[in-house]
C-alpha cells in the first residue's frame, strides 16, 4: 500500500504540475499571439481562414512526382474547434501570402511534404520538439522508415488536439500503429485499472498509461535501455524492499530480471546478451568504424551454425581485446521477455513467478532462447542468435563474467569432474581395501610355503 | 592443561582439544550439510529432496557456523603451543623422504603388520601425509571456499572484490571447484579415519580426545 501511495503521490504532483504548465503554457501562447508576427494572423484569422477554406473545403487534390495524389481538403469546422484556430492557416503555412501560393510548386510524395511540415511545428513548440527529435520515433524517421511517426501522425495535421488527446480506453494514438501491443496492455494489471475508473485500489492513483512509461514526446523503448527498473519502480518504490524481503541477492536480481520476466508469468523468457563498452561501461550503439567492425564479426559467427556457439562468442570477445581490434568489449547478461507485447502482459503481483525453480534449474527453459545484441542509435537493439551452450560452457567463464544462475547455467565440464572425483575418492577406499585383503593372503601363504618345503 | 591420562594398560597421549573437538564434529556436520544442500542447489533437475529457496537458505546459515567453527579452530591453535602440530617442516627433502615412507605404509606396510613411520604426539600429531594435507584445506581450501560463497551470499555487497575475481562466473567455478575436491576429501578422510587399530579407533579419538590405540593395544 505504502509503495503505491508514494508513486501516487508523485504522479498527483505530476499531474497538478502538468496542469500549472498547461495553464501558464496557454497564458504564455496567447500574450505570445498578441505580441508575436504570428499574432497578426489571428486577428485576421477567420477573415483569412474564409478565403482558404473557399477553396480548400472542397475535394481538391494535387498530384505528386511519384504519381500519388495529395488531398488538399480541409475539414473547416474540425480546424475551427482544434487548437490552432487561433493560429489560423497562415500561422503554419507562412509562405502563403495572398499574392503567393505555392501551388504550383512541386512535391516528391506525401512522405517528404509530411517531413518538410513537420519542422514547422518546431516554431513554436521548440522544448516538445526538441524531446521529440531525440525519441525512438524522430530516429526511426531520419533512418528513413515510412511508417515512423511525425507530429502530425498523433496530433493529425488540421484537427489538433489539446494536451490530454490520448484516450485510455480506445488507446488512440499509440494504439494506431502499436496495435497488438495496446490489445495486450489493456489487459494488463495497468490498462485494466485505467479502464475500471482510473485508480488503483481506493489511492486514487491513476494506473499509466503509453506516455507514463514511455514519455510522450522523447518516446523510448524502455526494454532497450536499463531504464526499465528505474521506470517500474518511479511508481514502484517500496518494490525493491518487498524483494529483499524474500529473494535472496534481490539487488542483483533486479538488475539482471526485466521486471516482465516474472510479472508477465506466461512470457516466453530470453537471455540477452549486451554488448558494452569496457572501458565506459556504456552500451555499444550504432555509428563508428569499430561497431561496424564488431557487428561483421558477429555476423561472421552467426552464419556458421546456429548462432554464435561458446567458442566462436570467446573469439570475439577476446579479438577486440587484442591491439588494432575493436573497440575492447564486454558482455552484459539479461532476462528479458522475448516480445513488446508479452512485456505488457503485466499481472498482478499475486500471480507473477515467484518460484525459484523455474530458472535455477538445468534445463530450464528461461535459458533456451539466447541473442547477442548491439544498441541502434533508436534505441532498438539488433539482436544476433547465439547457441544456448554459451551459457553452460566452461569457454563462457570470461566471456559472460557477470551472468550465472545457480543450477540453471551451471558449466557442464564442471558434473563431469564430480563424477569423476566422486567414483575416484570411493575408488579409493575399495582399492586400498582390496589391496589390504590381497596382501595380508599372500604374506599369510608365504608363511604357509617354507613350511610345506620343509615337510616335503 | 593436561596432556596424558591414566589408562588401564598406558597413558594415553592427549591428543585433540576440547575447541579442537567441539570444531572437528561441528565442522564434519555443516561440511556434509553444505555438500547435500550444495548438490540440491546445483542439481535440482536430478533430485528434489528440499526446494530451491530452503536448500539456499540453508547452504547459507550452515556457511556461516563453519566459518565460525573455523575461527573457533583457529584461536584455539593460535593461542595455543599445539600449534606446532601445523608447522611446516622447514627441511623439505627429510619431509619428502617421509612423505613416501607414508605413502608407502599406507599401500602395504600397514597390511604387513610393520611399525608406523610416525609416531603420533601430541604436539606432533600428524603424520606428513596429514601435515601437508591439512594445512592446505584448514589454510588455503577453506578460506577460499568461505570468502568465494561469501561474495554468491551478496552479489551487491561484494561486487568490487567479484569483479576483481574476474567475475561471478569465476567466483561460482572457484567455489563449485573446491566444492567437487571437499567432496573427494571427506570420502577419503573418513575411510583414512577408520585406519586405526580398530575401524572405529580414530572417532573415538576424536571424542575422547585420547589416543585410543596407545589405550587399547600398547606396544610391547
Amino acid at each position: 500500500m505504502m509503495m503505491i501511495s508514494k508513486g501516487g503521490e508523485r504522479r498527483c504532483r505530476r499531474t497538478i504540475t502538468g496542469l500549472v504548465t498547461l495553464i501558464a503554457s496557454q497564458v504564455l501562447v496567447a500574450t505570445a499571439l498578441l505580441t508575436v508576427p504570428v499574432a497578426t494572423a489571428v486577428g485576421a484569422s477567420a477573415e483569412e481562414d474564409a478565403k482558404c477554406l473557399k477553396c480548400h473545403s472542397r475535394n481538391l487534390k494535387k498530384s505528386l512526382e511519384d504519381g500519388s495524389t495529395l488531398s488538399l481538403h480541409i475539414p473547416g469546422e474540425a480546424f475551427a474547434d482544434s487548437v490552432h484556430s487561433k493560429i489560423g492557416c497562415t500561422g503554419c503555412h507562412r509562405d502563403v501570402t495572398t499574392g503567393k501560393h505555392p501551388s504550383r510548386e512541386p512535391i516528391d510524395s506525401k512522405r517528404t511534404y509530411a517531413i518538410e511540415q513537420n519542422q514547422v511545428c518546431r516554431k513554436c513548440h521548440m522544448k516538445l520538439f526538441k524531446q521529440y527529435s531525440g525519441s525512438i520515433h524522430a530516429t526511426l524517421v531520419a533512418e528513413g522508415h515510412p511508417d515512423a511517426p511525425l507530429c502530425s501522425d498523433c496530433h493529425s495535421a488540421h484537427t489538433v488536439e489539446a494536451v490530454a488527446l490520448y484516450d485510455p480506453v480506445t488507446g488512440q494514438p499509440c494504439k494506431d500503429c502499436h496495435e497488438e501491443i495496446y490489445d495486450a496492455y489493456s489487459q494488463s494489471v495497468h490498462g485494466m485499472a485505467r479502464a475500471d475508473g482510473n485508480v488503483i485500489r481506493a489511492a486514487h492513483i491513476q494506473a499509466p498509461i503509453c506516455a507514463d512509461c514511455h514519455e510522450a514526446h522523447e518516446v523510448s523503448t524502455v526494454s532497450a535501455t536499463e531504464g526499465l527498473q528505474a521506470t517500474c519502480l518511479s511508481c514502484h518504490d517500496g518494490a525493491a524492499q518487498a524483494h529483499a524481503d524474500w529473494l535472496p541477492n534481490a539487488k542483483m536480481h533486479l538488475n539482471t530480471i526485466s521486471c516482465a520476466a516474472c510479472h508477465s508469468p506466461t512470457a516466453e523468457r530470453r537471455i540477452d546478451l549486451q554488448i558494452f563498452d569496457k572501458l565506459t561501461k556504456i552500451p555499444i550503439a550504432d555509428g563508428g568504424e569499430n561497431e561496424l567492425a564488431l557487428r561483421q564479426q558477429i555476423r561472421a559467427g552467426e552464419a556458421t551454425g546456429e548462432g554464435l556457439d561458446p567458442v566462436e562468442l570467446w573469439n570475439l570477445v577476446r579479438q577486440t581485446s587484442q591491439e588494432g581490434g575493436v573497440t575492447e568489449i564486454i558482455l552484459r547478461g539479461r532476462m528479458e521477455v522475448t516480445s513488446g507485447v508479452e512485456a505488457h502482459r503485466l499481472t498482478l503481483k499475486a500471480s507473477a513467478t515467484r518460484d525459484c525453480e523455474s530458472c535455477h534449474q538445468g534445463g530450464s527453459t528461461s535459458f533456451e532462447n539466447v541473442t547477442v545484441s548491439i544498441n541502434r542509435a533508436s534505441g532498438q537493439r539488433e539482436r544476433f542468435a547465439a547457441d544456448s551452450k554459451v551459457l553452460s560452457s566452461v569457454a563462457s567463464i570470461d566471456t559472460l563474467r557477470d551472468f550465472y544462475a545457480p543450477g540453471g547455467t551451471r558449466i557442464r565440464l564442471l558434473d563431469w569432474l564430480l563424477i569423476v572425483t566422486v567414483i575416484g575418492a570411493a575408488a579409493i577406499p575399495i582399492g586400498h581395501f582390496a589391496l589390504g585383503r590381497y596382501l595380508r593372503k599372500k604374506a599369510r601363504a608365504d608363511e604357509v610355503r617354507p613350511s610345506n618345503k620343509l615337510e616335503k | 592443561m593436561r596432556t596424558t591420562a591414566t589408562s588401564n594398560t598406558k597413558e594415553s597421549p592427549y591428543l585433540h582439544t576440547l575447541p579442537v573437538r567441539v570444531w572437528h564434529w561441528i565442522n564434519a556436520i555443516c561440511f556434509v550439510l553444505l555438500i547435500l544442500t550444495g548438490l540440491q542447489i546445483r542439481y535440482l533437475d536430478v533430485f528434489n529432496v528440499m526446494s530451491f529457496e530452503a536448500a539456499v537458505n540453508l547452504h547459507n546459515w550452515t556457511g556461516f557456523v563453519v566459518i565460525a567453527a573455523w575461527f573457533l579452530w583457529l584461536f584455539s591453535y593460535l593461542f595455543s603451543d599445539r600449534i606446532t602440530n601445523y608447522h611446516p617442516d622447514l627441511n623439505a627433502r627429510s619431509f619428502f623422504e617421509r612423505f613416501i615412507h607414508q605413502i608407502e605404509y599406507y599401500s602395504y606396510g600397514m597390511f604387513k603388520g610393520e611399525e608406523k613411520p610416525h609416531q603420533v604426539q601430541p604436539y606432533d600429531k600428524f603424520n606428513p601425509m596429514q601435515k601437508l594435507t591439512y594445512q592446505v584445506v584448514m589454510f588455503i581450501a577453506c578460506p577460499i571456499i568461505f570468502v568465494t560463497g561469501l561474495m554468491m551470499w551478496d552479489v551487491s555487497m561484494f561486487a568490487g572484490s567479484i569483479e576483481l575475481l574476474g567475475g561471478i562466473r569465476v567466483v561460482n567455478t572457484i567455489h563449485v571447484l573446491l566444492f567437487i575436491v571437499f567432496t573427494g576429501f571427506i570420502i577419503v578422510h573418513a575411510y583414512m579415519g577408520s585406519l586405526g587399530q580398530k575401524p572405529s579407533s580414530h572417532f573415538k579419538e576424536m571424542f575422547t580426545g585420547y589416543e585410543e590405540e596407545h589405550a587399547e593395544s600398547p606396544k610391547p
